[in-house]
């Protein structure tokens, strides 16, 4: 226990906390207090209800380098937004059908914005290359954020 | 590590909007973050990747926290969740090189989260100890830790202190520091928390859901 330690362990234990603090870079530090930002949202979280590399994995002997598409879905209590990677883009659906717009959002701020249209299907064209996250507002007024998507 | 009432009232404020209180706590655990990613040997922009989700998963959390003092506790457990899984996306998709998955048993990763929760209270406690002292400590503590350690001679040039009384203060500044408040604070934590770690490390996981 550190109030019982003598003068040499009280100092190096002190040296070495000093360390760690200094071997942590600013911008690592910064970045965490940049996502205060996403704090009291008011829309609906959707949380992430099936990834397929991930259901993929709970089952080792379906592991294969050939079944690659990746598919995800979110849900909240109101709505299903399911996506599934197509080559370069993303196609995505919103479940029940609704028209909409999606925005999509990444770590540095709003990133682009697509449509949905009649059938709740929208694209998604580039990818992200960094984690990013959709904002659905529908006709009906549902607001929904998905969790971080990573691909 | 459950009944830090610092972390309490950081999170607390943090929940009602301080984005000071947040700023306190992601500089007191960053280097808990930091640390884990390190000890699974991720390059630095996976580092980036797992912080950022972290502190995202924080931020929408805080409103739910039943057991603010287990926030160490989830941020560690937290980490490794991400850590691992950063990993094992980097098996799947880079054939070349053969990232190093976790080769810890669960028993021993479990052991490692442990000693980093712990680790990360007790460098807290120290650096809040350390700011504490009056100045002229800090000074001669500070000179006496860096890199190589000057000699007497140059201390007491520098402090303008007679060398014969830098051995005197050094203890003094040290005992002062053995005494404080957060270093008394964490070893009754510690004494508590023995015997009943099972408990902990499972509150730690469970308290912050929703």
């Amino acid at each position: 226990m550190p109030d019982s330690w003598d003068d040499e362990q009280l100092l190096t234990a002190l040296k070495e906390s000093l360390r760690v603090l200094r071997a942590v870079p600013s911008e690592f530090v910064e970045a965490g207090k940049n996502a205060y930002a996403w704090h009291n949202i008011d829309a609906e979280l959707a949380q992430l209800t099936y990834d397929s590399t991930r259901d993929q994995d709970a089952i080792p002997s379906m592991r294969s380098e050939t079944a690659s598409i990746r598919a995800l879905t979110f849900t909240s209590d109101h709505v299903t937004i399911e996506l599934e990677v197509s080559g370069d883009s993303l196609l995505g659906q919103v479940i029940p059908t609704q028209q909409g717009t999606i925005e999509i959002q990444t770590r540095a701020g709003p990133f682009a914005t697509t449509q949905v249209d009649e059938l709740g299907c929208f694209p998604i064209r580039p990818i992200p290359a960094s984690p990013f996250r959709l904002h659905c507002h529908t006709g009906d007024g549902t607001d929904v954020l998905t969790g971080w998507i990573t691909l | 590590m459950r009944d830090d009432p610092v972390v309490i009232a950081l999170v607390a404020r943090a929940r009602d909007g301080d984005q000071h209180a947040w700023n306190e706590l992601v500089e007191r655990y960053a280097p808990l973050v930091w640390s884990i990613c390190n000890r699974y040997r991720l390059n630095r922009s996976d580092i980036d990747d797992v912080g950022q989700t972290v502190w995202l998963l924080l931020v929408e959390r805080l409103g739910n926290l039943r057991v603010p003092a287990a926030l160490p506790g989830w941020l560690a457990t937290t980490t490794q969740r991400e850590c691992l899984r950063v990993l094992r996306s980097a098996r799947r998709y880079d054939s070349l090189g053969s990232p190093v998955d976790s080769q810890m048993s669960p028993d021993q990763s479990s052991l490692m989260i442990e000693e980093e929760v712990i680790e990360a209270e007790l460098n807290a406690a120290l650096r809040a100890a350390f700011a504490e002292l009056p100045p002229g400590c800090k000074q001669l503590l500070s000179m006496l830790l860096s890199d190589p350690p000057p000699g007497y001679a140059e201390i007491s040039s520098t402090l303008l202190m007679p060398i014969g009384s830098i051995g005197p203060r050094r203890a003094r500044c040290l005992d002062r520091l053995r005494r404080s408040q957060f270093l008394t604070a964490f070893s009754e934590r510690e004494i508590k928390d023995n015997g009943v770690k099972d408990a902990r490390t499972n509150d730690a996981g469970g308290g912050l859901r929703a």
